[in-house]
């Protein structure tokens, strides 16, 4: 009944059960697995190698060149994760504005790992500029130069990430504090909520125009290349096709995540939810399909897609990856299979990737021969941002309610935050944060503490 | 209360959307910002380079690092002169020797900064760090550069170098010695040092037509009897003249309008007085704030539902 790839209908009736109902933080668990401080030590040695970058040039450490002067850092970390990352974008977007409400309860999700994409991609873009110290500039607007889609990201982006992004994240935050609180805390959140939610319906409002706006421009900033980039990706219509394959790769990788940690922390699944997302992410798929069809279509690049080289290859490769779930996402059996959704979900996060990292990188041919391979301590450095992010979403799931579960499942008791700590519980006495703070809601689950 | 708090901030909004729509098109009728084919003002500055008159003397070379302060590149030989391979942080201006195999001859071709009429790198730099100066120069200000190396992307002609090499980087290219010596009255270092007049100085319009004539004077004596850098990327105020082909001497072939264009010729309209994004936020504000409001309305209902507090 609990297994993720056990079916959800209900037996009796025809009605779905509803599982995911609001979010439950994952209090079942040790908070330091082996896997999360695998991923520490990663993000260790990338943030320590990102500090040693900040006293040392660029050249010795990274690959990049006069020719390919963007490396992975950019490429990859900014314009390609933070696709990945735009999940509250277009999930805000349906469930807000589009009125989707099934939505609102995977929106928590989708936040924090949006929030830790831009987070560690502003994190992998302040040390990649060769003179940060000059950024003073971005709160001086008559420096500004109107027409640059790099001023437009390099504004927008931190705005975004800390403003908006991090308001949609406060309510989360606040509710731990209202729950492990004192009653001044609770008293003073009572008196804060209502202008928090007063706030809210304007705050969203930037929190979905803005990241439209710098998602494309991302794209915007390519058109500049010119002829450096191959035709097949080469279009006006970059910026458009920038953004949808935001759209896809944030729905489908909210649906993925929600999916591997609903399995590795034995959450029941919502079927519902599920169709509703596999429903968005075929139509964003299809979408994206037919644009970039009608685009290369009207410059006459269609017999170049054709042309079976290595560039009309990694077209194919790209546009199958994602036809593949806009077709297969049609038919309603496998919409209902999470094995299949999960499959379909990382085809199209990769698609959708592989579309915005290849224009940047392989499909750019510069003016002359160079060449361009990251080294090694930019591919860690990089890799160091990633598991940032990942050891960020691993502590949120066990310290806020961020992914969604049953309403009995969870009687609005937190972790204690000093259980973040407990790696060194063996170099001091035992804890005195009590067992009992944490029972065993759900049935045949032993309290992890209680075990150790 | 909130209520027409929400009315009237959403009035204001769409007031914003109906002004900016209104300037918008009143302000179609004006210039356009980025032409696709800019035409030189009549102040502009330029230098015709004729690879048929260049003897590879590099005296130009030199001349150059002396006036901007640079370096000798000692790395090719092995630290004794100066000995660039290309463009790059060392070197703002270089002399290059295309030979054509198996056959005699060879030609020479002067490689710096092409001070376009609409350069790809001013219209991208985010901070104004590069811009375009009095009769057309391209400057670039430390000050103001946060080192992102978009214009390196940006460049078609593959000119901007990044000192890769250095804690506090600077973005190296040819400034046509800007403040080293048009602005005391003094023409370029590589054109006043120049022994064979190859690389000229004067004004665009009086070069350009130099070069036509010289064109006319000698049919069949140049490539394509045609002057690089008229058209070339909306036009350039440097102009080559050359007796093979202008790729064979690393001049790339490109569209004749201007890149600043074709980047900016959609997101110009869009971003007009922010246009798009306030339309944007209009819209999606209406269905938020009905969303919103019935999201709120049936609160109570469904925390006594469930018993626990709504979450967002």
């Amino acid at each position: 009944m609990r297994s993720p790839s056990s079916q959800s209908r209900d037996t009796v009736g025809t009605t779905l059960i509803n599982h995911w109902q609001r979010g439950v933080p994952v209090s079942h668990e040790r908070v330091f697995t082996p896997t999360l401080i695998f991923f520490a030590v990663l993000a260790i040695i990338g943030l320590t190698l990102s500090f040693i970058r900040f006293v040392s040039p660029l050249g010795p450490f990274s690959g990049m060149n006069d020719a390919y002067a963007w490396g992975i850092w950019k490429t990859f970390n900014v314009m390609t994760l933070t696709a990945l990352g735009s999940g509250p974008l277009a999930l805000g977007i349906a469930a807000w504005v589009f009125n989707r409400q099934k939505l609102h309860v995977v929106m928590r999700a989708a936040l924090v790992s949006g929030f830790l994409f831009y987070s560690t991609g502003l994190i992998a873009l302040g040390f990649d500029v060769g003179r940060p110290w000059n950024f003073y500039s971005a709160i001086m607007p008559w420096r500004w130069n109107y027409e640059s889609a790099m001023l437009e990201i390099s504004i927008c982006m931190p705005l975004y990430c800390a403003l908006f992004l991090s308001f949609e994240i406060l309510p989360l935050i606040l509710e731990r504090f209202y729950y492990t609180g004192n009653d001044r805390t609770k008293a003073m959140l009572v008196r804060v909520s209502p202008y928090l939610r007063r706030m809210y319906p304007f705050m969203i409002i930037g929190a979905y125009v803005i990241p439209l706006m710098h998602q494309s421009s991302l794209g915007g900033l390519l058109l500049l290349a010119g002829t450096k980039i191959n035709p097949l990706w080469q279009s006006p219509c970059m910026p458009l096709l920038y953004l949808l394959a935001a759209g896809l790769c944030g729905i489908g990788f909210v649906t993925f995540l929600l999916l591997i940690t609903c399995l590795r922390y034995s959450r029941a699944l919502d079927v519902g939810v599920l169709i509703e997302l596999s429903n968005l992410l075929s139509c964003a798929c299809l979408l994206f399909l037919a644009v970039r069809f009608v685009d290369l279509a009207w410059r006459h690049q269609l017999q170049t897609a054709f042309s079976f080289n290595k560039m009309s290859f990694l077209f194919f490769l790209e546009t199958s990856l994602i036809a593949i779930p806009a077709i297969v996402l049609r038919f309603k059996s496998a919409r209902e299979t999470p094995r299949t959704l999960l499959k379909m979900a990382t085809l199209a996060c990769l698609g959708g990737t592989l579309y915005r990292f290849i224009p940047t990188t392989i499909a750019f041919d510069p003016a002359r021969k160079a060449s361009y391979f990251p080294s090694l301590p930019e591919v860690l450095i990089s890799l160091g941002y990633i598991s940032l992010g990942i050891v960020g979403f691993g502590l949120a799931v066990k310290f806020f309610a961020v992914l969604p579960g049953d309403n009995h499942d969870w009687n609005h008791v937190f972790r204690p935050i000093g259980h973040i700590a407990l790696p060194l519980k063996w170099l001091r006495r035992p804890s005195r944060t009590s067992v009992k703070e944490i029972p065993a809601k759900s049935k045949g689950e032993t309290p992890s503490l209680v075990s150790r | 209360m909130s209520v027409a708090l929400n009315r009237r901030q959403l009035l204001r909004g769409f007031a914003g959307v109906g002004g900016a729509l209104a300037a918008v098109s009143t302000s179609a009728a004006a210039s356009e910002e980025h032409p696709a084919h800019p035409v030189a003002p009549a102040d502009a500055i330029a230098m015709l380079f004729d690879n048929t008159i260049c003897t590879g003397c590099r005296a130009c070379m030199p001349a150059c690092n002396e006036a901007n302060g640079l370096p000798a590149d000692s790395l090719m030989s092995g630290g004794i002169w100066d000995m660039p391979s290309d463009l790059n942080s060392k070197t703002k201006n270089i002399i290059k020797v295309y030979e054509e195999p198996n056959e005699p001859g060879y030609a020479f071709v002067k490689r710096q900064c092409m001070h376009c009429l609409d350069p790809a790198c001013v219209s991208g730099c985010p901070f104004d760090a590069l811009k375009k100066n009095e009769w057309g120069a391209v400057t670039w200000t430390g000050s103001l550069c946060i080192g992102c190396r978009y214009c390196e992307v940006a460049c078609p002609f593959d000119v901007p170098k990044f000192e890769w090499d250095h804690w506090n980087p600077k973005v190296v290219k040819c400034e046509f010695c800007f403040d080293q010596r048009l602005t005391k009255g003094q023409e370029p270092a590589c054109t006043a040092v120049c022994p064979t007049g190859a690389v000229i100085f004067g004004k665009r319009n009086d070069l350009l037509a130099k070069a036509k004539n010289r064109i006319d004077e000698a049919p069949g004596k140049y490539f394509e009897q045609r002057v690089y850098g008229e058209h070339e990327a909306g036009g350039t105020q440097v102009l080559y003249l050359s007796n093979v082909s202008f790729e064979k001497i690393g001049l790339p072939k490109l569209a004749s309008t201007s890149l600043a264009h074709y980047a900016t010729k959609v997101t110009s309209v869009m971003y007009k007085w922010l246009t798009g994004p306030i339309l944007m936020a209009g819209v999606f504000g209406f269905a938020i704030r009905h969303n919103w409001n019935r999201h709120e309305a049936e609160r109570p209902d469904r925390e006594k539902k469930t018993g626990f507090p709504d979450q967002l």
